[in-house]
């Protein structure tokens, strides 16, 4: 059981004299940040656990009580232990065993779950129920009847890289969970595009009383990139061409996810013209795959050697090109 | 332990309410305020889809959680899938972006 070892008071973050109230305030405040519906971090299912079953014990001033003075294992004390007693017998003959025996006789039928468990089934119970507060007879909330509820779906943010996006990849996610920290192996398949969810159906929240879990989704963030920018599935890279290139026509080698391709600029071309080649974007795996587009570049050298300057000189005087005129 | 019921296509109103392990009476009563789809067919009865069995679940964490009543509970979904989708477009819009 994830919370045993942990303080109730300090889950809650409140001081040990805190009032009832400011144990509800604080308790309202955290189960509305880590509320497994609106929280969609694995790691919240978790806290709100603990966060639950600690305001399980404490809004209730008798259990409350029970805990100060035996602690995280008060409810394996008896009802009519005398705490003075627990303490001396406790610190005399190396405690469990003699605890344990009695814990069956003293818990009753208003213990609920609790009554004389310490199988499997319990703890199992112990886990969920604090997510639901189910459990019989373990504070004010309790007997609300509910039967088995199914897990919350959850959401975790993967980030890939654009040659990831390109050729599918294999990630191992570690996800902390009531049950403590598990990984599992997810393959992404080639050809996701950002702000698209993978399903990983069962992955997410657990279930109560043997309800199934909900899902997991990871949400696809693709990492910026220098070379590319993706629009959906279709790749952008930027083409840079010295003015003669433009002018008289080329064919370039641009580097893509894939390798590289030949771009074949038709002369005439000028910054900003888009050169598409149909279906070298990203793969897709139902249906049409992405373009890639080139986006020509005129680049100039900043400072021009004596013969270049010479011929541009000589190019301005004899074109009649305007930029500026509009046709 | 549900899967033939899951596989089926739509679910009627005794099948989603054993499935949602609630009574029946108060799945129509979840219609009724809105916080639950449902199909109604020309004689009267309530369809579901068995996509409603979540709706159902985080219908009932909601309540455990926070003690609210169905009315608030239809509102707090709202919200919720509301920014469930705003999240979604500012991840393909940021996605874009670079």
């Amino acid at each position: 059981m994830a919370g045993a070892d942990q303080d109730f008071y300090r889950v809650l973050g409140v001081p040990r004299t805190a009032s009832q109230d400011d144990i509800q305030r604080a308790y309202r405040k955290l189960a509305r940040e880590n509320h497994p519906d609106v929280n969609k971090d694995p790691a919240a299912e978790e806290r709100f656990k603990d966060i639950s079953e600690a305001y399980d014990v404490l809004s209730d001033p008798q259990t409350r009580r029970r805990y100060d003075a035996f602690g995280p294992d008060f409810r394996q004390v008896p009802e009519d232990v005398d705490p003075e007693t627990w303490r001396r017998a406790r610190a005399g003959a190396g405690a469990g065993a003699g605890t344990r025996a009695g814990a069956g006789a003293g818990a009753g039928p208003g213990a609920g779950g609790w009554s004389g468990g310490f199988g499997a089934d319990v703890d199992l119970e112990d886990l969920l129920g604090g997510l639901f507060g189910g459990r019989g007879g373990a504070g004010s909330r309790a007997g609300r009847g509910w039967g088995a509820v199914p897990g919350a779906d959850q959401e975790a943010e993967v980030e890939l890289t654009v040659e990831e996006a390109y050729h599918g990849t294999r990630r191992t996610l570690s996800l902390t969970s009531p049950t403590g920290t598990r990984s599992i192996d997810v393959t992404i398949p080639a050809g996701v595009t950002a702000g698209q969810r993978i399903r990983l159906a069962g992955q997410g929240g657990r279930g109560s009383d043997g309800a199934p879990p909900g899902d997991l989704y990871l949400a696809v963030r693709i990492a910026p990139h220098r070379g590319y920018r993706l629009e959906g599935r279709d790749l952008h890279v930027e083409l840079r061409l010295s003015p003669w290139e433009a002018a008289l026509g080329t064919s370039v080698a641009v580097g893509t996810p894939a390798g590289e391709v030949k771009v074949n600029v038709p002369a005439g071309t000028s910054s900003g013209r888009r050169l598409r080649l149909r279906g070298r974007g990203l793969p897709n795996p139902r249906g049409r795959p992405g373009d890639l587009f080139a986006e020509a570049r005129i680049m100039l050298p900043a400072k021009l050697t004596e013969p270049e300057r010479d011929l541009f000189e000589r190019l301005a005087a004899v074109s009649e090109f305007d930029p500026r005129r509009r046709r | 332990m549900s899967h033939a019921l899951i596989r089926a296509r739509r679910l009627d109103l005794d099948q989603f309410a054993a499935a949602a392990g609630l009574h029946p009476e108060l799945v129509c009563r979840f219609v009724a305020l809105g916080i639950l789809d449902a199909d109604r067919d020309p004689g009267g009865r309530l369809w579901f889809d068995p996509a409603e069995l979540a709706a159902v679940a985080r219908i009932r964490r909601l309540r455990a959680g926070f003690a609210l009543n169905y009315a608030a509970i239809g509102l707090v979904t709202d919200l919720l899938d509301q920014i469930a989708a705003l999240q979604a477009s500012l991840r393909t819009a940021r996605g874009r972006e670079r």
